[in-house]
Formats: structure tokens, C-alpha cells, sequence
């Protein structure tokens, strides 16, 4: 990949306000609020600290390969491909981008819960919390980059919304996973926000699943997202 | 020579044709449903040549520059670009070109956007060098939003130069300009072109193929309609047009003078375009004694353009 064009997205992304407000500012202080409301415990704390670093993680992660769609409707895409970068290039410095702008929530979320919070965690478990939801937040970069192949300039946003509330919500990134009715909890286990939240609840030994089984649903997930996104992107490059 | 070897030897000179060419299409298609947006193209542009590319909306001047490029596949046909296939001329840097529309970011500077394409190619020129020849070097720090539509004209033909390529295709390169930054960026074009590369561009302004292109391809209905030199476009047009004051002129009288091609008729004023307009001159003169006011001039590339363009559609 070539570290030049990525830097100079990197550069874009993180002048937009948007990015900023939403990727960074929000999961901390939604984490901050709801640690005030209930935060009681050393359990409830690791949780809400989980949860809000894999809410930030993927909405980072999935609004910024909706940009794709502003690209791709201005034409910008099809300048892009008057270069020698290849379709897979434009779309790995896209994915890749989300992933790093996913760092900021990833490692500002833990470091709040850590430091000022006194959340505990031994090595393993901050690794889990930290590495570990940033790389299940890939099936999320790719979605967004299927979202932006998708969707229209004014479509896109309102798309996000339309997978990022409803798969934090039903995947027990918003409701405690151990409060959810069963049939509901039969959703949760197909959505990839439950996995992440797994991999991450697990760092305090509160997940219910192996860590191997988590991976390998977050891996049908980005593989499959894969395929749509090459798909998406070969038939939209043979339209225009 | 029999018939295969004058076929061998016919294949080998378009072979050679093609290999030498800047670019070289034969047999183009492209259909979109029952629309034959282009149906059947041979073009061939020597290194170093400036065609402009003219035909009304919907010629399939666009659907032509979108197959060089590579952007979009032929139905039938072949395209090389500098011998290579339109999409390794494309990596290679050889191709840079101007697209319609949008094509520029609204969050990112002008610099910035020069500088990510150019980091894109393998030997691209300076980012400021782009932009001086562009002229717009004191727009590098403005962002994609804050541009005027000339503006953007400009940092479009920064990003189609900074790969230093040897095609330059420029796609109604001067749309939204006004007049003055019209004329700037001929004036840049020119100083492009004089380094011997080759420019392929679709326009509307026909004055800018008179004083620009060395050569005239005009299309339509996805055909190529007329190929030359300005001048030979104009003369394949039928030439010049007679202008006269005519007192009691009929229709048949004037249509049957030698040399009419077309005519017009307003009260006594008669308007005719002459492939010979001397000998329509003198038989004018010999039915009518006294008309008067009489002008004949040379068509304009414009009058080539309209009668080459609506001849068939009137036929239809």
C-alpha cells in the first residue's frame, strides 16, 4: 500500500469535525456517563468500558467507508482510476483507513477506563480489550466500504445509522447481553457487534463463548463482506 | 500481388500504424441497449497531434474517451494506446486526462489532491510544477469546495498533468470558463503541446478546434462523419456560402444553379452554400441581372459542423 495516499486520507478524515465528535468525543463520554449512572462495580465498569470501545471502534470504522460514496458520486473514484492504484488499492487504503481511525477510540476508551475509573485488567485482558475489539472491528470497515459502493451522497448517512444502531442495540452493545431475552439473544449470535463485545468481555472472564469460535465468526463475517465489496465494486467500475 | 498477400501487407502497415500510433482504434462499438452509442470507429492519432473531437450531445464523443482511458470495455473493437492496452498505458502514466463532472474533493486542498495523484504514479513531475503550469499555483492551500467553476477547470487539468503523461485527453476541458480563463488555459495547453505530446480533446466550442487542433474528427450518431485539417473539414462541407439580394427568386430556379448544396430563401434575401460558388455566382447573375448586395464568404468550421451534423437527420 502506498504510505503517501494513505497519509494525505488519514489528513482528510481527520480534519472533518464529524470524525472527531463521533469517533472520538462520543464513546468517551457516553462511557464516562453511563460509568456515572451505573457504574457501581468492578464487573459493570469492565463491561460499559468494552462496550463503548467497541461502539467506537465501529462506528469509526464504518463512516469512513461511507466516504466512498462522496468519491464515487463525484467522480473522484473514476479519477482514481486514471492512476496505476488498482481497485483493490483504492479499497484496502479505505478499509485501511477506518481501521486507523478506529485506534482513537480504541485506545482512548481503555485509557479513561484504566486511569480514571479504576478499571483492572491484567495484561492479557487489556490486550483483549485493546487489540483485540480493534481487529474485530474489521467486518465493520468492510461493511462500510459495501455501504459506500451502495449508497448515494445522501443515502449513506442515514444507512450507517441504519446498521450501526440496530447492530450495537441487538448485539449487546447497548443492553447487557445477560439481560436479553433468549429468542433475542438467537439474533445476537449472528451479528458481529456480539462477537466483538465478546472478545472484549472476555479480557474480565465475562464471556459465555471460546475466543477461537468468536474469531472464526468475525472471519465468515469479513469474508464474506469481502466478496460483496470486490462484487459491488467490479460491476459499479464496469457501469461508469 | 494476390489478394492474401495485399491483405498480409494491409495488416502489416495497420499493425505498424498501431504500434507507432499515440492511439489507434479500429472497429469501436459500444452499445447500451438499443443505443449505439458508438458503432463502428477507426482513428488513428500520430504522436505529437492535437485533434479536437466535435460532434453534437449524445455523438458518443464521451463513450470514445471513456474506452481510450480504459474506463469503459468496447463491445467490439480493439483499442492500443501508444501500442499498449488502454489500462498499462494507464499505470504506465502515458494517459492523463480531464474528466466531465465533478472529480475533485471538497475536504481536501488543492495541493493535497495534486499531491495524492502524483504520489499515485511512478514518475510523476513536481506537485508545484503541475500547478504553475496549470497557473494556479496560489490556489495550492484553497480547498476543493472554495473553487470557482473555472477553478476547478484548472486544478483538473494540474491532476490530469502531474503524471507527466504523453496523451493528454481532456474531456470539455473548458466548460464553466469564462472567456479570459479560456484563453489562459490554451495558453498553458500550448505550451504542453509544444513539447511534442499528443492531445486528444471533445468540445463544444468550435472556435477552440479552429484555432487549437491540427486536426478535426467529427462525430455522429456514434460515428466518425469527417476526419482533416480544419480547412479540409470546412471544404468537405461544400465550401462557401452566397448571399444575395434576389428580386422575384423562386425556389427552383436557385436549387437548380450548379454548385447549390443547400439554400435558403427569405423574401428576396437568398442564402445558398456552393461547393463551386463561382459558377453558382454566374449563373445567378445570368438569371437574375439585378441582384444586388452580393457576398460570398467561406464557411466556418461552424457551418461544416451543422451541415455535416443534420445532413443525414433532414434525409431521414
Amino acid at each position: 500500500m502506498n504510505p503517501k495516499y494513505l497519509a494525505l486520507e488519514m489528513r482528510r478524515v481527520l480534519r472533518s469535525p464529524r470524525f472527531l465528535i463521533f469517533t472520538v468525543a462520543f464513546p468517551v463520554l457516553l462511557f464516562v456517563l453511563y460509568v456515572g449512572l451505573w457504574g457501581k462495580d468492578q464487573p459493570t465498569k469492565t463491561t460499559l468500558m468494552v462496550s463503548m470501545t467497541a461502539f467506537g471502534a465501529m462506528a469509526a470504522s464504518l463512516t469512513t467507508g461511507a466516504r466512498v460514496a462522496v468519491e464515487r458520486n463525484s467522480g473522484w473514484q473514476r479519477q482514481l482510476r486514471l492512476t496505476p492504484l488498482t481497485g483493490r488499492g483504492y479499497l484496502s487504503a479505505k478499509a485501511a483507513t477506518g481501521m486507523l481511525l478506529a485506534l482513537a477510540p480504541v485506545v482512548l476508551v481503555p485509557l479513561i477506563g484504566g486511569v480514571v475509573e479504576g478499571v483492572s485488567l491484567d495484561a492479557g485482558g487489556w490486550l483483549r480489550v485493546t487489540l483485540g475489539v480493534w481487529l474485530a472491528a474489521i467486518p465493520f470497515a468492510l461493511l462500510g466500504l459495501l455501504i459506500g459502493q451502495v449508497g448515494t451522497v445522501d443515502s449513506t448517512q442515514p444507512l450507517i445509522q441504519l446498521v450501526l444502531l440496530p447492530m450495537a442495540l441487538l448485539g449487546g452493545i447497548f443492553i447487557p447481553v445477560e439481560s436479553m431475552p433468549g429468542w433475542l439473544l438467537k439474533i445476537a449470535h449472528v451479528l458481529p457487534t456480539y462477537w466483538m463485545g465478546e472478545i472484549g468481555r472476555s479480557a474480565a472472564g465475562q464471556a459465555s463463548s471460546s475466543i477461537g469460535q468468536a474469531v472464526l465468526i468475525l472471519a465468515i463475517w469479513s469474508v464474506a463482506l469481502s466478496v460483496g465489496v470486490i462484487r459491488r465494486y467490479r460491476r459499479d467500475s464496469a457501469r461508469v | 500481388m494476390n489478394a492474401t498477400e495485399i491483405s498480409q501487407a494491409a495488416a502489416k502497415r495497420s499493425a505498424a500504424a498501431s504500434n507507432g500510433a499515440a492511439v489507434h482504434l479500429a472497429g469501436l462499438r459500444k452499445h447500451y441497449g438499443d443505443v449505439k452509442a458508438v458503432d463502428g470507429i477507426d482513428l488513428t492519432i500520430a504522436p505529437g497531434e492535437v485533434v479536437a473531437l466535435l460532434g453534437p450531445n449524445g455523438a458518443g464523443k464521451s463513450t470514445t474517451v471513456d474506452m481510450i482511458l480504459g474506463l469503459s470495455r468496447p463491445d467490439a473493437g480493439a483499442v492500443t494506446v501508444f501500442g499498449a492496452e488502454p489500462h498499462d498505458a494507464v499505470s504506465q502514466g502515458a494517459i492523463g486526462a480531464m474528466l466531465q463532472g465533478g472529480a475533485l474533493l471538497d475536504d481536501a486542498t488543492v495541493g493535497e489532491m495534486v499531491g495524492m495523484v502524483a504520489s499515485l504514479h511512478r514518475k510523476p513531475m513536481p506537485v508545484a510544477a503541475a500547478l504553475q503550469r496549470a497557473g494556479i499555483e496560489d490556489l495550492a492551500k484553497r480547498r476543493g469546495n472554495k473553487l470557482s467553476g473555472g477553478q476547478k477547470q484548472r486544478v483538473r487539468f494540474a491532476v490530469a498533468l502531474v503524471s507527466d503523461p504523453d496523451l493528454l485527453l481532456l474531456d470539455e476541458p473548458t466548460a464553466a470558463m469564462d472567456v479570459g480563463s479560456r484563453r489562459e488555459f490554451w495558453r498553458s495547453m500550448q505550451a504542453f503541446t509544444d513539447t511534442g505530446r499528443t492531445v486528444l480533446f471533445a468540445t463544444h466550442y468550435l472556435e477552440e478546434a479552429e484555432e487549437f487542433a491540427d486536426r478535426v474528427v467529427l462525430m455522429r450518431s456514434g460515428k466518425i462523419v469527417a476526419d482533416g485539417s480544419v480547412a479540409q473539414v470546412r471544404a468537405l462541407a461544400g465550401g462557401r456560402t452566397l448571399r444575395a439580394v434576389v428580386p422575384g427568386a423562386t425556389a427552383t430556379a436557385i436549387a437548380a444553379m450548379p454548385g447549390v448544396t443547400e439554400y435558403q430563401i427569405r423574401g428576396e434575401r437568398i442564402a445558398a452554400s456552393s461547393s463551386d460558388s463561382d459558377a453558382t455566382l454566374r449563373a445567378l447573375l445570368a438569371t437574375y441581372p439585378d441582384a444586388r448586395d452580393i457576398e460570398i464568404a467561406a464557411m466556418g468550421l461552424e457551418g461544416a459542423f451543422l451541415s455535416l451534423t443534420s445532413e443525414e437527420e433532414t434525409t431521414r
